[in-house]
C-alpha cells in the first residue's frame, strides 16, 4: 500500500513539473506565435492581391449567408477580406479550407474588380511529402495567377493547359484537384458579392 | 574512448533503420525527397539527444517501475516544448521541420535509447548515444529518400539530374516504393556483412 502511495506521488511529481514547464513555454510563446500567424496571412494577402496596401475583414455572418444562398457548405470559406487601395476597393481575398488527401488544406485566393484571379496560396496542408505537398512550389500555384473568375477552374491531368485549366501535380490528383475547388469556391463567392 | 564508441555504435553497427529496425513508420513515410530524409532525422537527433540526457540526470529519480509512463512524459513534453519555441523564435525552421516534429514523439527509436541506454548509464555516454543513434538515423533516412527521389522524381535534393526527358517512375515516392527500397537496401547490407 505504502509502495502504491509512493509510485503514485513520483509519477505526480514528474507530470505536474511537466505540466508547469508546458504552460510556462505556452505563456511565454503564445503571443508571439499568433503575431507569427498574424504576418504570415497578411504577407499572404498581400501577394494574392498585390495591387490592394490595406485590408478588411468582412462580416462573418454576412459571408456565411452568401455560401448559404449559394448552397455551398458555408464552413468551406473560412475568411473574406476586402482588399483596398486608399479607399477603393480593388479585390478580395479569400480564405477557404476544401478536402485534400490528408485534412483541410488552407488555400488564399485573390480576385480583382475586374474577375481576374490574381493569385492562389497554399497557406498550410497536411499533405504527403513529396507529392501533394508540393502544392506549396511556385509553379504549380502560378498557374492559377491571371485566371478568368467567371467560369470554374478545370484540372486536368496530362497536355498543355488551355483557358481556364491548370494542370495537377503528378500521383497527386486529389490534391490539385481540392485546391482548384478552394478557388472555384471563391470565384462563386466573388461573382455573388460582386453582383 | 568511450564516449567516441557509444557515438560510432548509432550509426553503423547499431543503425537504428539497419540493424535495429527501429522507427520504421517515419522512415517509410516521410523518405519521398532527400532532403525531407535529412530534415527529419537532424529534428529526430535534437530530441534524442534532450531526452536521453534528461532521462540519464533523472534515472536516480525515477522508480523502476514506473519508468515508462515517466519516459513517455518527459519525451513528449520535451518535444512540445522544443515545437512551440521553433514556431515563435525560428518560423522558417518550423516551416520545412514543423511537419516532423509532432510525428517525433511517436518514435520508438526515442523510447527504445530512454530505456536500453540512457536510463543505464551516465549523461557523457547517453549524450553520445543519442547523437549517434541520431545520426544514424539521419543517415539511413537520407540514403533511403535519395534513392527514392533519384527514381520517383529524377532529382536529388531538388537538383534535377536527368533533364526534362526522363520519365520518373512515380511508384518509387508512392508507399510501395518505400518497402521495395528499404527491402532491398536491407538485403544489400546483410549479403554485404554476411559472416559465412
Amino acid at each position: 500500500m505504502r509502495e502504491i502511495a509512493r509510485l503514485s506521488l513520483v509519477l505526480f511529481v514528474i507530470t505536474a513539473v511537466a505540466a508547469l514547464l508546458l504552460g510556462a513555454t505556452n505563456y511565454v510563446t503564445k503571443d508571439v506565435i499568433a503575431e507569427q500567424i498574424r504576418i504570415e496571412n497578411e504577407n499572404a494577402r498581400m501577394e494574392v492581391l498585390s495591387d490592394a496596401d490595406s485590408f478588411e475583414q468582412m462580416d462573418q455572418a454576412t459571408i456565411t449567408g452568401l455560401a448559404d444562398s449559394l448552397g455551398i457548405d458555408n464552413t468551406v470559406i473560412e475568411e473574406v477580406y476586402e482588399g483596398k487601395a486608399g479607399s477603393d476597393t480593388v479585390g478580395y481575398t479569400f480564405k477557404s479550407l476544401p478536402k485534400g488527401y490528408g485534412g483541410s488544406i488552407t488555400v488564399l485566393t485573390g480576385i480583382s474588380m475586374d474577375g481576374t484571379v490574381t493569385g492562389m496560396r497554399v497557406v498550410s496542408h497536411n499533405e504527403t511529402p513529396g507529392l501533394g505537398a508540393k502544392s506549396t512550389e511556385k509553379d504549380f500555384m502560378d498557374q492559377f495567377s491571371g485566371l478568368n473568375a467567371q467560369s470554374d477552374v478545370e484540372v486536368i491531368k496530362s497536355g498543355t493547359a488551355q483557358n481556364n485549366q491548370i494542370n495537377a501535380i503528378t500521383g497527386a490528383t486529389i490534391t490539385s484537384q481540392a485546391i482548384a475547388d478552394g478557388v472555384n469556391y471563391s470565384i462563386k463567392m466573388f461573382n455573388e458579392l460582386n453582383k | 574512448m568511450e564516449f567516441g564508441k557509444n557515438l560510432f555504435n548509432g550509426i553503423i553497427p547499431e543503425n537504428p533503420i539497419f540493424r535495429l529496425m527501429l522507427g520504421m513508420c517515419p522512415t517509410l513515410a516521410v523518405t519521398t525527397a532527400a532532403v525531407n530524409g535529412l530534415g527529419m532525422g537532424l529534428a529526430t537527433t535534437v530530441v534524442l539527444v534532450g531526452s536521453n540526457v534528461v532521462i540519464a540526470l533523472l534515472k536516480n529519480v525515477i522508480p523502476e517501475k514506473i519508468r515508462i509512463p515517466a519516459f513517455v512524459v518527459i519525451i513528449a513534453s520535451f518535444v512540445t516544448i522544443v515545437g512551440m519555441l521553433l514556431k515563435a523564435y525560428i518560423p522558417s525552421l518550423d516551416k520545412s521541420l514543423g511537419l516532423f516534429i509532432p510525428l517525433i514523439v511517436v518514435n520508438c527509436i526515442i523510447l527504445a535509447r530512454a530505456e536500453s541506454f540512457a536510463s543505464k548509464n551516465n549523461v557523457m555516454n547517453s549524450l553520445a548515444d543519442g547523437l549517434g543513434m541520431g545520426l544514424g538515423f539521419t543517415l539511413a533516412l537520407t540514403i533511403i529518400a535519395s534513392i527514392r527521389e533519384l527514381f520517383g522524381a529524377g532529382s536529388i535534393f531538388g537538383i534535377s539530374l536527368f533533364g526534362a526527358g526522363f520519365e520518373p517512375a512515380i511508384m518509387m515516392i508512392l508507399p510501395p516504393g518505400a518497402f521495395l527500397t528499404l527491402g532491398l537496401l536491407l538485403a544489400l547490407l546483410n549479403k554485404v556483412t554476411a559472416t559465412k
